[in-house]
Formats: structure tokens, C-alpha cells, sequence
């Protein structure tokens, strides 16, 4: 996910630094100061930098479509977004412990008051109350006791923004020049302020149910015809749905991320939806007519290197979605393109929904060939069965969809058969 | 070792230091209260030390080398030169006017402290009754106002203010020692919406203020009971002069304080 830099990597890693270039020359970071002293100026460097990436992570909070691709896709923004708030984290836990070691050669008893001041010093007992808050909504997210319920943990997730606010006013109380500071703090508010206040009023695009089409059992497609401008997408991207039938047992008026099934073109909008929660379970008996929300579309599955290279597509379960986008958008266009060869990895037939009309696009075009292992038949799929399909497996661009487990066997697989890690491209879906 | 355990790995590792530095604090502070024999430093060894070469500064009660830390104070070297050799707790406490030294600031300056200073120096007169006294006639004894026996008071940091008709005059802090006035000095100052402490040099009510600051430096080193000389402040104040009678009001002083000593000690040595 990190081979390439992007970027939007080179702004985050400018916005993260600057404050620290900014805050060391002041550091009294000065040959003969005492162990003491030097301790005391990494502590306090360490905080500067705990708390741009506390910043810097909230902006990324975002989620405007078209902007992920700086990133190379939503998911891996979150990636981003996750490692810098646990690096903050990391890094303000450090700042405390590094301050009061700092002041351990003159007394313990200055180590604690450096920890616990008077009640009148305001600033250190705010930045507590950081810290504070950046624990309780952090535990779930590290999942300190075990998985957390999704809507519980989004909305705890919330405190992050008082927390970031006092920490921010920790430092603005001790700094001179908070400059700086605001022009991080004002974009990170701007951010939250556009993700949950005004994007849902302004940047979503309305959609009627038309159709819910069983495939599986706990597996449905939903069409869905726009009432106003319809939302543009490619192959392969996702969306962030949010149903408001008043029928609905769970779910309702919550946002929840699937993945496009249609193709870019078609006059309904399909997604395919798996039961792994209460609400795409609540969604497989959606009532049509009803009306529901859609931001989007985000992610960059099929971004492409080399375009005229060859592919090989692998999809498991509800994996599968981002590739029937492909193949009917392949379909749409036939007699272009490279050749694609798609391995669908279902555990048995009755499992294997889109098969039918995956195969039916096969045979209608010349690039494109459809095949299928059952896990149930043959085990895990083996390196032979892929050459058998697909010889010159080394010459392709390599894209996988599925569940983690088929993720990782099928990454060990590949990476043992000699292909470059840069080859293959996937998109985790899974709660970091 | 996946993120997750990472963080949870880190913030148990965190408490535990923080649990850790705290307890060893407590212990120690508690093992410390019996061996507090600092060096005595006289006001004239004090005043030796006022140089580049080496810096000496007295900040409440304590006395300080800062010599070696001269050329990393982020101003400039005349700064803190200005307060060699004398008492710096003006300067400590006003940083930017009104705001004094960081906590961080306070741990960097323990490490320069070389001993206590010694008692100012001693009155000519005898200290229980400094001259020209207050007549005894007139006023009941300074211990008898006091009403206490001696012990009372315990030594330690009080602060204390006088207020009237809605508005704080005087709040005032001084440490006590043995039942002695150590480090007196004004926190605020004011009459009639004029704060006397941020006077220029050249204002007409300047006097009044340097009346007020001849107050403080008599009580310094002085017994507790010399407080009651206030109520003649002429015979304490040497440059009494028109605006004497209309805004030097010692009472207010002594009420101050004996606010101070009800409210008991702010701050322990």
C-alpha cells in the first residue's frame, strides 16, 4: 500500500514537519545543557510533533471525492489516517513522560510538579484534558477492549475534535508566536465542520430504490435511479450509502461504505451487498421506492501503471462487485482493451452469484475470460490452478478483491511465484 | 506487533511511568522533610556575586548561581545581569510585566540553587520594639493583638488582600520564618482605580507607591508583632509627605496581612 508515494503523502509530510522545523532552533537543543535539559527539549518537540499529526490526521478526515486520488484512494487515506493518529498518540504519551524526566536530575518532587501542577497553571491541566479525551476515543479504535459497535465507535470518534481543540489551546498558551498553529488547527475544524455538518446537507446526490435483486442468500443488488444529478464514477469505485426507508430495522439515515457494480454509463446506479452487518443486513429487504442518499464515488481500484499491460482479476464473495463493474463496463466497450482473465473464488456454486452474467460477458468478448475455482472442490487455490488459466502470470497487473483471508493466501501465493509486489493492487475494506 | 497492541502496549507502559515518577516523588518529598540544612548565604556574600563571572541571585528566600546559565537565557546577557547579586524575585515573578517564570522554567532554576539567605540585615534598633516605637499607651502590645502564643503561625508562604467598598487596595505576600516577615512584597496595589505597581517613575502618585515599598522593606526580617507599627506608618516611612494623610494608610496593610495569617499558610517553605 506504501510502495509509491503520492502526492498528497508530500503535503502531509510538509504540514506534519513544519512545525518542528519551526519550533527547533528554540529548542535549546545545546551541547552542554544536561541530560535533564535535553530530555526536556525532546519532550517538547516530541508534543509539537504529536500534535500536527494529531491536526494533520483530522484534516484528512475529509472524505471530498476526487481528493483521495491524491492518496491513492480512500482507503488509503484512512490507512494515513489511522497511523497518524496513532503516532500522535505515541508522541504526546512521549512528550509527557519525556518532560517530567527532563526535570528528574533537579527532584522528583519538580519531575511531579513538572506532571501535576498547581491548578492555577492552566495550560498543562488543558493538555491533560487532551490526553484525556485522546484515550477514551482512541481505546475503541485501538480496540483496547476488543471490537468496538461501528456507530458507537464513529460517534465516540467525535471527541477527537474537543480534544484537539485543548491541545491546540495548551499550546497557544505557551507558545509566542501560534501563527502557525491556527493555520493547521483552522483547515483540521474546516475539515470535520464539511464531514459532518455540511456534506450530508450539501455533497450528497439523491437516489431512489428501484430494484433489490437476491443473488445469494445475504447477498443483494440494489438499483438505484437518481432523482437529481446523477453521481459520475469508474469501474471499481465505492460509494457511501445512506438509506432513509423508514422500514428499515437498522441502518437507517447512517452512512455505510459499498462497492459500485455497474458500469460507468449505465442509467442505474447497482451496488451489491453483502449481510456482514446490521445494516447491510438490514438492507437486503430495502423497500423499493424508498429513497437514499449517496457521497461519492471514492477509491481508485483500477488505477493503471501500464494500461496496455495484460490483468488478472481475482474476487471472492462480495469482493466480486468491483470486478462485475469492470466486466460490464468491458462490455460496454468491446473489442478494446488488453486481455483481462477474471479467477472468481467462490466456496460452491450457489455461492458463486454473478457468475452467470460473467460468463455470458466472456463469451460475448474477445479479451475477457471468466473462471471459477470452488474452494469446496479443490481447497485453497494452488499456483497451477492460476497458470492453468493464466500462463503468462508474470506479464500481468494483478488485482484482488476479498475477504482477508483470501487476501493474504493469495499475496503469499503470488509473491512466492516471483511476481513484483507493485504488480499486485488491492483495496482492504475491513475496520482498521 | 500489530498498531493496536502498539498503542495498548504504550499506554500501559505509560501509566506505569507516570504512576512510577509520582510515587517516587511522594516518597522522597517525605523523606526530605527532616534533613533541610541549606547553606546560609549572608546579603553581603550575595552582593559579592554580582558579575558575569559569577552571578548570584536570591529569589524568594533562595539563592541562586546562575552563572553557567547566563549565556542560554533567550535574552540578552544585560537581562539578567541587571538582577546579579541582589534579591531577583521581582524580575522571577514579572517575565513579561505580570507574568512570571514557566513551571519548566522553575525546574531549570532548582538546579543552580546553592543555599538560603540569610536573614536581612539586622535593625539597629532591637527588633521587638524598633525605633521610634509606637506609643505604648496609645495601642494594646503587638503580641497581645496577636493574641497568641508564639507557634501559632507556622513558617511558610500567606498570601492576603484588604478590600473596600467592592474593590480589592492590597494583596500582599510574605513568607514567614520563626514568626519573622521574609520577602515581603506587594502582588497588588490600588486606590481609586489607579495601580500603583505599574507607576512610571515620573507620576505624581509615585510617591505614594515608594512609600508603600519603604513599608515592605521595613517589615523585612522583622517579628511578626512589628505588623502593629503600621498603625503610625510616619514613624516607618521616612519621606512622609502631602499625600501621606490621604492615601498611606498602613492599617490597610495590617489588615491585609492579618487577612493572610487567618487564611493560613498559601504555600509551605
Amino acid at each position: 500500500m506504501f510502495r509509491r508515494i503520492r502526492t498528497g503523502d508530500i503535503v502531509i509530510a510538509v504540514l506534519v514537519l513544519l512545525p518542528l522545523v519551526i519550533a527547533w532552533p528554540g529548542s535549546r537543543l545545546l551541547p552542554g545543557a544536561g541530560a535533564g535539559a535535553v530530555l526536556g527539549a525532546w519532550g517538547q518537540l516530541a508534543g509539537v510533533l504529536g500534535l500536527s499529526a494529531l491536526l494533520v490526521g483530522a484534516m484528512l478526515s475529509v472524505r471530498l471525492p476526487g481528493l483521495d486520488r491524491w492518496f491513492g484512494g480512500l482507503p488509503r487515506i484512512w490507512t494515513l489516517h489511522r497511523m497518524l493518529g496513532f503516532s500522535a498518540f505515541l508522541l504526546i504519551m512521549l512528550h509527557v513522560v519525556l518532560l517530567a524526566l527532563g526535570a528528574l536530575p533537579v527532584s522528583p518532587e519538580m519531575a511531579a510538579t513538572v506532571l501535576f501542577p498547581p491548578l492555577d497553571d492552566g495550560a498543562v491541566w488543558i493538555g491533560w484534558g487532551a490526553l484525556v479525551l485522546m484515550v477514551i476515543f482512541l481505546a475503541p479504535t485501538f480496540q483496547f477492549f476488543g471490537r468496538p459497535h461501528y456507530q458507537r465507535w464513529k460517534r465516540l470518534h467525535l471527541l477527537s475534535v474537543p480534544a484537539f481543540l485543548l491541545a491546540f489551546m495548551h499550546v497557544v498558551m505557551l507558545v509566542e508566536h501560534a501563527a502557525l498553529w491556527w493555520a493547521l488547527v483552522i483547515p483540521a475544524l474546516g475539515a470535520v465542520l464539511w464531514r459532518k455538518v455540511l456534506s450530508p446537507r450539501l455533497g450528497r446526490h439523491d437516489y431512489t430504490v428501484e430494484a433489490v435483486t437476491a443473488l445469494a442468500s445475504n447477498v443483494v443488488e440494489i438499483t438505484l435511479a437518481p432523482r437529481g444529478r446523477p453521481m459520475t464514477y469508474e469501474a471499481g469505485q465505492f460509494m457511501y450509502l445512506t438509506p432513509h426507508d423508514p422500514d428499515l430495522k437498522a441502518g437507517r439515515g447512517e452512512e455505510h461504505p459499498y462497492t459500485i457494480a455497474s458500469a460507468p454509463g449505465e442509467d442505474a446506479l447497482r451496488v451489491g451487498i453483502k449481510a456482514l452487518g446490521d445494516a447491510s443486513r438490514a438492507l437486503q429487504t430495502v423497500t423499493p421506492g424508498t429513497a437514499v442518499q449517496i457521497e461519492g464515488p471514492y477509491g481508485q481500484f483500477f488505477e493503471r501503471r501500464e494500461p496496455q499491460r495484460r490483468q488478472l482479476w481475482f474476487g471472492g464473495g462480495v469482493g466480486i462487485t468491483p470486478f462485475v463493474s469492470g466486466a460490464r463496463t468491458l462490455k460496454r466497450e468491446p473489442g478494446s482493451g488488453p486481455d483481462v482473465t477474471l479467477i472468481y473464488l467462490a466456496n460452491r456454486p450457489e455461492r458463486a452469484y454473478y457468475m452467470e452474467e460473467l460468463r455470458e460477458i466472456a463469451q460475448g468478448h474477445p479479451h475477457f475470460d471468466a473462471q471459477i475455482h470452488y474452494f469446496q472442490e479443490r481447497g485453497p487455490v494452488d499456483e497451477a490452478f492460476i497458470r492453468s488459466h493464466c500462463p503468462d502470470l508474470e506479464e500481468r497487473e494483478i488485482y484482488i478483491c476479498g475477504p482477508p483471508g483470501m487476501v493474504d493466501h493469495l499475496m503469499g501465493l503470488l509473491t512466492r511465484a516471483g511476481i513484483s509486489r507493485g504488480r499486485i493492487h488491492t483495496e482492504a475494506f475491513d475496520f482498521l | 506487533m500489530s498498531m493496536n497492541r502498539i498503542a495498548y502496549t504504550a499506554f500501559v507502559a505509560f501509566c506505569a511511568v507516570i504512576a512510577t515518577l509520582w510515587a517516587v516523588s511522594v516518597l522522597v518529598a517525605e523523606n526530605r522533610e527532616t534533613d533541610d540544612d541549606r547553606r546560609l548565604i549572608t546579603q553581603q556574600e550575595l552582593a559579592a556575586n554580582d558579575s558575569l563571572e559569577s552571578c548570584w541571585k536570591a529569589i524568594d528566600g533562595k539563592v541562586y548561581d546562575v552563572t553557567e546559565y547566563i549565556p542560554r537565557h533567550p535574552t540578552s546577557e544585560d537581562v539578567m545581569l541587571e538582577w546579579c547579586g541582589r534579591d531577583a524575585t521581582e524580575g522571577w515573578y514579572n517575565k513579561t510585566p505580570g507574568r512570571p517564570h514557566s513551571a519548566r522554567a522553575a525546574s531549570m532554576l532548582e538546579q543552580y540553587l546553592i543555599g538560603e539567605l540569610a536573614d536581612a540585615p539586622a535593625p539597629t534598633a532591637q527588633p521587638e520594639e524598633p525605633a521610634p516605637a509606637p506609643d505604648p499607651a496609645a495601642h494594646p502590645q503587638g503580641r497581645v493583638l496577636l493574641g497568641l502564643s508564639p507557634g501559632t503561625y507556622l513558617d511558610g508562604r500567606y498570601r492576603g488582600m484588604f478590600s473596600d467598598r467592592g474593590a480589592i487596595q492590597v494583596n500582599i505576600q510574605f513568607d514567614l520564618r520563626d514568626h519573622h516577615f521574609h520577602n515581603v512584597r506587594f502582588r497588588y496595589l490600588s486606590y481609586r482605580d489607579v495601580d500603583y505597581l505599574a507607576l512610571e517613575e515620573h507620576e505624581e502618585l509615585y510617591a505614594v507607591m515608594r512609600q508603600h515599598r519603604q513599608i515592605v522593606e521595613y517589615l523585612e526580617g522583622r517579628p511578626l508583632s512589628a505588623m502593629f507599627d503600621l498603625y503610625a506608618p510616619e514613624n516607618v516611612v521616612d519621606d512622609i509627605d502631602g499625600f501621606t494623610g490621604a492615601t498611606l494608610r498602613g492599617n490597610k496593610l495590617i489588615s491585609a496581612i492579618r487577612d493572610a495569617l487567618n487564611r493560613g499558610v498559601y504555600q509551605w517553605p
